[in-house]
């Protein structure tokens, strides 16, 4: 076909330069580096730990050279871009549910055979690892993040409560949220929700938000309810199970029913980024947000007054972990061996500042299990005392792995279907119930199973 | 010179009185500005937030009610989020292939608007459709297409991509300029043609001494558009510049603004930076629009 | 036909040769891609993967697809808005900038500076302007003793909200009206004085007729942009709530480049084409109805 032959060309021209390899790749490394390609998104903190890092990678491997190629918006647009014209770079982020569609395509390399040579990639958190089939690694997930339960300490004090609790066997009931956000809630004219003049229109600090469309913030209450996204098989949505409606329910009643979460555009943000929850906490505007660990590094910029607590619980005290993009070794890598060592490297705690900054968690498992190697990225000035309980103890051991890096045909689902449907409920124009038998059908409809996973 | 001379607005220090239009009265005069003033609260809202939130901490940058006056001024936010970044290098960058974009889309976008308005020849019509049509298909089917075809001609990672095509009547998007240059042209009296003509005046000749010296503010426009476009322009030097050092300022903007992280304060203070240049470019050009450039005597 | 004169034949030659580097710049940047397009819209193709011919399944499979119909509804009902509105809001402004008042500059900068001010410090403001509970509009509102709105968070009301920020950046269609009032011939005006006309006969027999050009071309290039509106629903709404605003190009945009469907994508694609040429040809042909050119030679 014609456009392959261009792809094909565009190929060429691109080693063209070089005169690289003639096809087989045992071709003869150039005189001089291997020069290796590394892609990535972030913000100016990312991109000063990346440059960091890769610096750290070229003293430790002379002849290796590698090039950043920071990419700070549109990132799905740049690398479809670039894996049609056969230009991807050797290492890289990959957002998550196009990296197994890459697996499958072969433009990702399978880093199975890899484990044996370096042992540092069979260490990784078991869900930490991404398969497109049996003992098929395409890559593990760039980082460890999970779902906390983020205060205003002053809020906190303010109101008399004792904080949210910071270790999982004494996680809130839901019942206890709602009784602390109740006292957490204020309006103009001081007033708590379940007191006589309450004005919902003026609400001064709301108690606690949690989003409805972004499934990680609610996923862990799912299933700590007995609850899941879908069946064993994959291929059934069980979203309109008892347990599912009640967890959504509960979310809805927070703002409609108990006022003491914010409804939509309340809190001047659409989406989840606009402000943040560091801004939300610093301001008051609301006590307690369910967010993800990467807040750590936005709370101590904005010098926030913060603690950090676990998720309120149902029946087990769960929270979603594994919320991140994916990182891959690309398949048009010249230079896999090296491709392979930068891809554990960028990963690697002892040569990357974002663990001890508080935007990333390792994925290694001696890091939430070796005393020195917790100690190595949290105890420092940016973690505060109770984190080794509410954030590293919690997500070892209460962590469920995220659905929407699992199930298949996700993007679809969530953008078609999944998030209009969780907005009708967040409007609270319709019970969750109602909302929910109608859309699991048609959720069941687009379900394709989940992903592999297996051992490493 | 030829016969028809370009002809000039006044240039002595004295405003040309418009004929026509008679002085408004003092009622009148009052009721304008009042509308310039009921206008300008709403139209200058957007910018003095953007300024404000430039000086404020993040913090008070969202209080609720909003807060309009900085405290305290965070002047931090701007050499902080200046220096975050090589900026001025980006800036030397984005000012170069936006003057080279200028000047390609001027000159070519009018040399075609004056062939589909002013000469006659079969086919015209056709072709001007043809083009237009170019810009009826959304970008997001077209893009990988053409970066596959930049990447075939070896011009990945340079401003090939991004100022070449402005040279062919500013291809793809710069067609709406061949059109509403075309729309300019079609107003100025075919008289003045005729009468060059008669004078043994070229096309070529009628073009630049006719038409375009009558075409400043429709010149102007198209300069200011095609500017202000490349200038914030992101999804093409994003997609095909790859060395850092040859980054635009689009691109450095986006940096404060991650998934997970928005340094605020930074983005907002880069931002009122970012746009400063334009807006002095549009405060520069705007005085072109004046009134009487096109010729009239002609019919006297 | 009588053998062309010489002055036709010289038109035609200079035509030809001065047209070149448009038709140039169509043949090699853009028609190529567009071919290339079309040719996807007719096969399977995802990124990354081996397009297989498909025949005419993506356009048969639109026809079933709910979100398409949803969101060309929701494209033509922001365009019927936003479109006339811009026009309007703009050409009075122009107006007003085009008298003689203290300052003009700065006053036509003023009103320019919308259009200026990035996206996101944008996004950033309206956000606030629309907040239910203390947002400007419902403050006003509240104020003056009127019902108050959800505006962009709430299905009814999501897409007029957008269309009335989309107004505020009406800067680029006010700068063509300004340069094209500059072209009303004054003689026209003095004409109309001396018949003793009065401002408003002025601006209904000699400015508006004149302005005809600007406007269409204001019309045309307002329907062909606003038809593949983008960018609020995409950094704003996200195209809710529960599908409210999900414009035509961002549903298109998610399926090009989240889910890398670029065959339906590219389907998709040529269908909103389509509208957009015929809809375009239809003013075109309308326009000879309604816009005054200098010379029949316009048409």
């Amino acid at each position: 076909m014609r456009r392959r032959e261009l792809f094909r060309m565009g190929g060429l021209a691109a080693l063209g330069a070089a005169a690289a390899a003639c096809g087989g790749g045992a071709g003869p490394t150039p005189a001089g580096a291997a020069e290796l390609q590394f892609m990535y998104w972030g913000s100016t903190f990312e991109r000063k730990a990346v440059a960091k890092m890769l610096q750290a990678f070229e003293k430790q491997k002379p002849g290796v050279r590698v090039e950043a190629l920071f990419t700070p918006d549109e990132y799905d647009v740049k690398l479809n871009a670039l894996v049609a014209g056969n230009r991807t770079p050797d290492v890289g982020y990959v957002p998550m549910a196009m990296s197994f569609r890459l697996a499958e395509q072969g433009k990702l390399v399978n880093l199975h055979p890899y484990i044996k040579k370096y042992p540092q990639l069979g260490g990784y958190l078991p869900d930490a690892y991404l398969w497109y089939g049996p003992d098929k690694l395409h890559g593990v997930a760039t980082a460890n993040e999970s779902m906390l339960l983020w205060y205003s300490r002053a809020a906190v004090t303010e109101a008399g409560i004792a904080p949210p609790p910071a270790d999982a066997a004494s996680a809130w009931t839901w019942d206890q949220l709602v009784q602390n956000a109740f006292k957490l809630t204020v309006d103009q004219s001081g007033k708590h929700p379940d007191e006589a003049g309450f004005d919902p229109k003026q609400v001064r600090q709301f108690g606690v938000s949690c989003s409805f469309t972004y499934p990680a913030a609610w996923y862990g209450f799912l299933r700590g309810n007995g609850g899941d996204f879908a069946d064993e098989a994959g291929t059934k949505c069980l979203l309109d199970s008892p347990e599912s409606i009640e967890v959504f329910q509960n979310l809805q009643d927070l703002v409609y029913k108990h006022r003491v979460a914010p409804g939509p555009g309340q809190l001047a943000a659409t989406g989840d980024e606009v402000p943040g929850t560091s801004i939300l906490l610093k301001t008051k505007r609301v006590a307690m947000v369910v967010d993800g660990h990467w807040s750590l590094l936005d709370m101590n910029e904005s010098k926030v007054d913060f603690g950090i607590g676990v998720l309120p619980k149902y029946d087990q005290p769960y929270t979603t972990t594994q919320v991140a993009g994916a990182s891959s070794v690309f398949a048009t890598t010249k230079h896999v061996e090296e491709a392979v060592e930068l891809f554990a490297f960028h990963i690697d705690p002892r040569y990357v500042d974002l663990y001890a900054q508080g935007l990333w968690m390792p994925q290694e498992r001696k890091y939430y299990e070796d005393q020195a190697a917790v100690d190595s990225w949290t105890k420092n000035a940016g973690h505060p005392p109770e984190f080794r309980t509410a954030v590293v103890d919690y997500t070892r051991d209460h962590g469920v792995p995220a659905f929407g890096n699992r199930v298949k045909n996700m993007t679809a689902i969530a953008s078609d279907v999944l998030t209009p449907a969780l907005q009708e409920i967040e409007s609270g124009k319709r019970s969750a119930a109602e909302v929910l038998k109608e859309v699991t059908p048609k959720i069941t409809e687009m379900l394709q199973g989940w992903h592999h996973a297996q051992e490493v | 010179m030829t016969a028809v001379a370009a002809p000039e607005k006044p240039r002595t220090g004295r405003v040309a009185p418009t004929a026509g239009l008679r002085r408004p009265r003092r009622f009148g005069k009052a009721l304008l500005y009042l509308a310039l003033v009921a206008g300008a609260v709403p139209t200058l809202l957007p910018f003095v937030w953007l300024v404000r939130s430039a000086l404020m901490q993040d913090a008070q940058m969202f209080t609720a009610p909003p807060e309009w006056i900085p405290a305290p001024f965070q002047w931090s936010n701007f050499t902080e989020a200046l220096t975050a970044q090589p900026f001025w290098l980006y800036f030397v960058n984005t000012v170069v292939i936006a003057v080279i974009s200028v000047l390609g889309t001027v000159l070519t976008c009018s040399i075609a608007a004056f062939s589909f308005s002013r000469l006659r020849w079969r086919g015209r019509n056709v072709v001007f459709a043809v083009l237009l049509s170019g810009v009826m298909l959304p970008y997001a089917v077209t893009l990988i297409p053409t970066f596959a075809m930049w990447q075939q001609l070896g011009a990945l990672d340079s401003i090939i991509p991004l100022t070449v095509p402005s040279w062919f009547a500013g291809a793809g998007g710069g067609v709406f300029n061949v059109f509403l240059l075309r729309q300019f042209f079609l107003t100025i009296p075919f008289e003045l043609d005729e009468a060059a003509y008669i004078d043994g005046a070229s096309p070529w000749r009628v073009f630049w001494t006719v038409v375009m010296p009558l075409s400043r503010p429709a010149i102007v426009v198209v300069t200011i558009f095609t500017f202000i476009g490349t200038w914030n322009d992101f999804l093409g030097p994003l997609l095909y510049l790859t060395d850092e050092d040859k980054y635009t300022l689009s691109l450095g903007l986006a940096s404060f603004q991650s998934v997970f992280i928005t340094q605020w304060g930074y983005l907002m203070a880069a931002s009122a930076a970012v746009i400063a240049p334009i807006i002095a470019l549009f405060f520069f050009l705007q005085r072109y629009f004046i009134e009487g450039i096109t010729l009239t005597g002609i019919k006297n | 036909m009588p053998a062309l004169s010489g002055q036709r034949r010289m038109e035609r030659r200079w035509g030809l040769l001065m047209a070149v580097p448009a038709i140039l710049g169509f043949v090699i940047f853009t028609a190529g891609p567009m071919v290339a397009s079309a040719l996807f819209s007719l096969t399977d193709w995802q990124i990354g993967g081996t397009p297989s011919y498909v025949g005419f399944d993506n356009y048969t499979a639109l026809v079933d697809d709910e979100l398409f119909w949803k969101s060309l509804s929701a494209t033509t009902y922001y365009t019927l808005g936003a479109v006339p509105l811009a026009l309007i809001v703009a050409f009075a402004v122009a107006m007003l900038l085009n008298q003689r008042v203290r300052g003009l500059s700065i006053w036509r900068t003023i009103f320019y500076l919308p259009t200026l001010v990035p996206a996101i410090a944008n996004v950033v403001l309206w956000i606030w302007i629309f907040n239910p509970d203390f947002g400007l509009l419902n403050s006003l509102l509240r104020q003056g003793g009127l019902p108050t709105a959800q505006w962009i968070y709430d299905e009814a009301t999501a897409i007029p909200s957008l269309i009335i920020m989309s107004t505020w950046g009406f800067g680029n269609t006010m700068v063509i009206f300004l340069a094209g009032l500059q072209g009303v011939p004054r003689h026209l005006y003095e004409a109309v004085s001396i018949d003793g006309g009065g401002p408003w006969r002025r601006f209904w027999h000699v400015t508006l007729p004149m302005m005809t050009p600007t406007i269409f071309y204001n019309l045309v290039v307002g329907v062909v942009g606003t038809f593949q509106v983008f960018n609020q629903a995409y950094v704003m709404t996200e195209g809710g709530p529960n599908q409210s605003t999900l414009f035509y190009v961002y549903y298109l945009f998610r399926k090009a480049f989240h889910e890398s469907e670029m065959g339906y994508a590219s389907a998709l694609a040529w269908v909103l084409f389509m509208v957009i040429m015929v809809v375009t040809f239809l003013m075109f042909r309308n326009a000879r109805r309604w816009v005054y050119y200098e010379m029949a030679g316009a048409r």
